[in-house]
């Protein structure tokens, strides 16, 4: 795998509008800054390797690495990736109580996470209306304000480098496929750095099938209601195919059809739906309210959901076969569309986009197949 | 120093051209001068504007080139002597009100006085004047030394009167900034008085009304006094043939296109075969002059700056003369012997007489010519044009670009001329991609501004001076403002005209001779006009970039930044510094910091250097002028302030 620096970043992932807002890159130097959702390079760097170009989950991402380095073995490409067992969970008697998305179970990981001081900073995504507004938070009590799903791209990953920057050095990360990846490969010294010390205790990983830019997000909500009177939003499982928009006084119902063409391009790419690089995955419970599909993952993570049961924070039960079998189909589809949307790439003759995304040779089809 | 309005007739004194085309005005008894700071001209008003309260002259810095020529104009109309002075380039500015000046004739003498810089050593092009004479039927003259450059510009007031219309004296850099002898001649004693009769015969030039029109009858009598010029250039002592009589290569040249020549003509030892006509009147040609000095010969070097100018008229008056003069061979820019574009030198013209004269000519041994080129490339270290230490423009630029990059959606700033003109190069970010005359970036905005309806989704920025604001901005934010144009105005006020020297302009509090003067205000004038207005400090990084990011997220019409920060050379700040700054070189990471030395190899304030010594970046206290923006860049915070008690 080829470590090239922020030129190569910005020429074969920003230019090709690959990138997915992550915040992985921002805040390593004081180049890479965000602004509404989208990530510019200010000015340009010599250096020929870059951590940035590293963490990218959009670059190159050596899987057979990862894989060696988390689980001991080659990549399989299951459509789950590595895990030790799947479960229902919700938060229990013990978490205080939410408004949470689903079952609170991410809460109530990352609270117990602060609790026993497993981690000294948690890495989470707020909003303040619309905009998703990363966080570095210390305090158990902060974790509930950030429950809420954003559906928009949020570079929560740059409160990663400036709680490495502040000194914290057991950082708990919530985040989406993407940012595990990123966050993976952050674990894993990939420049052979003399004095590296992996700053990550404990990561959750949260269930994804797109993000949307949130420029053209914003503009195509400002068309259709007041941006200020967003309460909440939601997007319930199918066969529903709409993303619900809660303000004070009514719900309002949009067409995910209309919503599709507002996803980031590097989304139609991506190959990972729940998050395979984290110690434990959460996501919905198809059809059952307040309740989430818990993957654990990692023995570190198996050893905190059973601390979390044993504290009263967490309570699991089985996830039925039928909707393990939904979720994997699911996952591969979503493997399925990236690989063929790759392809496509590759062959030019993407169609559905006018301004195709041009994959790099670093892309290893392979690699998750 | 000399002072310049002392009598002092007979002595000899050492002159910058500016100062002695001063002097050949005060000479003249000029009561009134007008300009708009440019370089080479700028010296020329400061200096008349020193001169003490008992002259009785009234002296302007005007908002631009074409007021400061009806200033002057008006100052002729009630019977008195007066002159405009301006760079080239504001002789474009003041074309349109000229064309009709030359038109209607003139009363009391008035000169225009274009200084011109060829190879553009102080303009972003080497545009000439001379053109407009001809193109305004006014007489040129020009200097080709200090003595001349007084004796001349008196002269001409002279000439302005004679033939009662305009008469141009042209300068040139090395002219208006080199400094020579002058001999000093008298000044006038008499206190002339300003009276305009308008209430006399409707043509009469002297108490009619002050018009072009009818056209063809003035346009007729603009001819007449051609004519006379011409009449009076035939035996003008500033035309002046040296050489022999029947020189086997006859150069015409004129201004300092005459030291030049006839350096070159020294140091090859061709003072026997060679003429030199050095024309101080150059248009319109006195045809009999050249018809004498051509018929000596048959081979003709015209020698001059930029355009052919001098050398298509020789030859109009060549193939009209020819049947007199015979056919002549010519050597000059049109055949290639000489460039078209960018300054002469001796060494040039001595190139050329080689070539002429199939001679041999080593100015030195070809070997040392070459190792001094390679050394100097090798050992001289490359040195940027770059904004001062201390300089408000780049931290103002610093937050643009910041701000352009992070909103990302390839925005960019028109431009126009002024010390931020460097923001096309690395000091200012390259943020400028459109760079034109002055308040040209408001205009080209305004048209940016409108190409939504054609797709164009991109931020449009323009940037101006407070000085360039009044010269020209205005209208063109009228423009943008009545037509909805969806642009940023920045106007980068440092208090004075910066780049060519401090001086005043409507903003200031202050006028040309150090009088108190009504300011007008740049913000309640861009509120009067309709803009959204917002002003911050450009040291201030963090409120600059909010009030920058809030204008551009506001897609309705036109809005202004006003940034606000004194020059780092203005007299008021110079040598006064806010904070003592310092490296700790504890904090600075050097090479190991992320930011691969964002405050040496990108923000580059001359005052920041690099030790290589200690791998560390430091202040360079000689020159650092202590603004303080720098310790607000350093990633490490390196880099320290201390308030200066």
């Amino acid at each position: 795998m080829q470590i090239s620096g922020s030129n190569e970043l910005v020429e074969q992932i920003l230019k090709n509008d690959l990138c997915v807002a992550c915040g992985a890159c921002v805040g390593l130097c004081p180049y890479f800054k965000v602004y509404r959702g989208k990530v510019a390079m200010t000015f340009p760097c010599d250096l020929t390797q870059g951590r940035c170009y590293a963490y990218c989950p959009k670059t190159e991402v050596d899987y057979d690495n990862l894989s060696q380095t988390f689980y001991g073995k080659p990549y399989q490409g299951s459509a789950l990736g590595e895990y030790r067992r799947i479960a229902a969970s919700r938060a229990g008697d013990k978490m205080i109580s939410g408004p949470f998305q689903n079952g609170g179970t991410v809460s109530a990981l990352m609270t117990l996470a602060l609790k026993t001081g497993m981690i000294d900073a948690a890495v989470l995504t707020d909003s303040d209306g619309l905009i998703p507004v990363p966080r570095l938070i210390t305090k158990e009590e902060e974790v509930v304000q950030c429950a809420s799903a954003k559906y928009v791209a949020s570079p929560t990953l740059s409160c990663v480098n400036k709680g490495v920057e502040e000194g914290y050095d057991r950082i708990g990360v919530v985040g989406t496929p993407c940012q595990m990846t990123a966050v993976a490969q952050m674990k894993c010294n990939l420049l052979d750095k003399a004095d590296f010390k992996d700053p990550i205790a404990f990561t959750v990983g949260l269930f994804c099938t797109w993000a949307l830019d949130f420029r053209t997000f914003v503009d195509f909500l400002s068309d259709r209601l007041d941006l200020s009177t967003i309460c909440s939003m939601d997007i319930p499982p199918p066969p529903a195919e709409v993303l619900i928009v809660k303000t004070a006084d009514k719900d309002i119902e949009i067409p995910l059809s209309d919503i599709r063409p507002l996803v980031l391009k590097g989304c139609s790419v991506c190959p990972d739906m729940t998050a395979e690089w984290a110690d434990v995955s959460v996501g919905a419970y198809e059809g059952k309210p307040g309740w989430n599909t818990l993957i654990i993952r990692s023995e570190k993570g198996e050893v905190m959901v059973d601390e979390a049961v044993k504290e009263g924070f967490l309570i699991v039960d089985e996830l039925p076969a039928l909707n393990l079998a939904h979720l994997i189909q699911g996952a591969d589809g979503k493997k399925r569309r990236a690989r063929e949307n790759i392809e496509k790439a590759a062959a030019g003759n993407d169609s559905e986009r006018n301004k195709q995304p041009a994959v790099t040779e670093n892309w290893k089809m392979s690699s998750f197949q | 120093m000399t002072r310049i309005a002392d009598d002092h007739k007979g002595t000899s004194h050492l002159l910058m051209g500016n100062e002695a085309i001063a002097r050949g005005a005060l000479e003249a008894g000029v009561s009134v001068a007008a300009g708009y700071p440019g370089t080479p001209s700028s010296e020329i008003i400061s200096t008349l504007a020193k001169v003490p309260k008992e002259h009785n002259l009234y002296v302007e810095w005007s908002t631009n080139e074409k007021v400061a020529m009806e200033v002057a104009a008006a100052a002729s109309f009630a019977g008195l002597r007066s002159m405009c002075v301006l760079k080239q380039n504001g002789v474009n500015v003041a074309a349109d009100f000229l064309l009709h000046l030359s038109g209607s004739g003139t009363r009391g003498g008035i000169i225009i006085v274009p200084c011109d810089d060829p190879g553009a050593l102080s303009s972003i092009n080497e545009g000439e004047s001379r053109h407009f004479a001809r193109l305004l039927e006014i007489p040129l003259l020009e200097p080709g030394n200090f003595q001349e450059a007084k004796d001349m510009t008196k002269w001409a007031f002279e000439l302005s009167e004679e033939i009662r219309n305009l008469v141009m004296v042209r300068s040139v850099t090395r002219l208006s900034h080199a400094s020579g002898n002058v001999i000093f001649g008298e000044l006038p004693k008499e206190a002339p008085r300003a009276f305009f009769k308008h209430d006399g015969f409707i043509l009469d030039p002297m108490e009619g009304i002050v018009v072009s029109v009818p056209v063809s009858y003035r346009h007729g009598q603009q001819h007449e006094k051609l004519k006379k010029s011409i009449e009076i250039f035939e035996t003008s002592p500033f035309n002046i043939y040296t050489g022999p009589d029947n020189p086997e290569l006859l150069i015409i040249t004129a201004s300092v296109c005459d030291l030049y020549t006839r350096e070159a003509v020294h140091i090859l030892g061709l003072q026997d075969r060679v003429g030199v006509l050095k024309l101080g009147t150059t248009w319109p040609l006195p045809p009999k002059l050249m018809e004498k000095v051509m018929g000596r010969t048959d081979k003709i070097l015209i020698i001059e700056e930029v355009i052919p100018f001098l050398e298509e008229n020789v030859k109009i008056l060549a193939s009209e003369l020819a049947p007199k003069i015979g056919i002549k061979t010519f050597f000059g820019k049109r055949d290639g012997s000489l460039p078209m574009a960018g300054e002469l030198n001796p060494d040039l013209i001595i190139s050329v007489l080689v070539k002429i004269f199939s001679m041999r000519y080593e100015s030195m041994p070809s070997s040392y010519a070459e190792k001094a080129e390679t050394y100097a490339l090798k050992a001289a270290p490359a040195r940027d044009l770059t904004f001062c230490p201390g300089c408000p423009h780049r931290a103002s630029f610093w937050s643009i670009h910041n701000v352009l990059k992070m909103d990302n959606q390839e925005g960019f700033v028109c431009g126009d001329i002024g010390c931020y003109s460097l923001a096309t190069l690395p000091t200012g970010f390259m943020s400028l991609k459109t760079m034109h005359s002055m308040g040209s970036g408001t205009g080209v905005a305004s048209g940016f501004g409108k190409l939504d309806q054609f797709g164009m989704e991109q931020p449009i920025l323009s940037v101006c001076g407070d000085s360039t604001f009044f010269h020209s901005v205005m209208p063109a934010l009228v423009n943008a403002v009545h037509h909805k144009s969806n642009i940023t105005v920045v106007v980068l006020d440092n208090s004075g005209t910066a780049m060519t020297g401090f001086q005043p302009h409507p903003g200031l509090k202050v006028d040309a001779r150090g009088n108190e003067a009504p300011n007008i205000d740049i913000q309640a004038v861009c509120e009067a006009i309709g803009a959204k207005v917002k002003t911050s400090d450009p040291f201030d990084f963090d409120g600059t970039q909010k009030a920058l990011f809030d204008l551009l997220e506001d897609k309705e019409g036109v809005k202004v930044l006003i940034l606000k920060q004194i020059c780092a050379l203005s007299p008021e700040k110079k040598e006064k510094k806010m904070f003592e700054m310092s490296v700790n070189i504890e904090e600075c990471l050097g090479q190991s910091c992320g930011c691969n030395r964002l405050c040496t190899r990108i923000f580059r304030c001359p005052g920041l250097v690099w030790d290589k010594d200690n791998q560390t970046a430091r202040i360079d206290e000689a020159i650092c002028t202590g603004c303080g923006v720098c310790a607000n860049i350093c990633p490490s915070g390196a880099i320290k302030k201390e308030e200066v008690a």
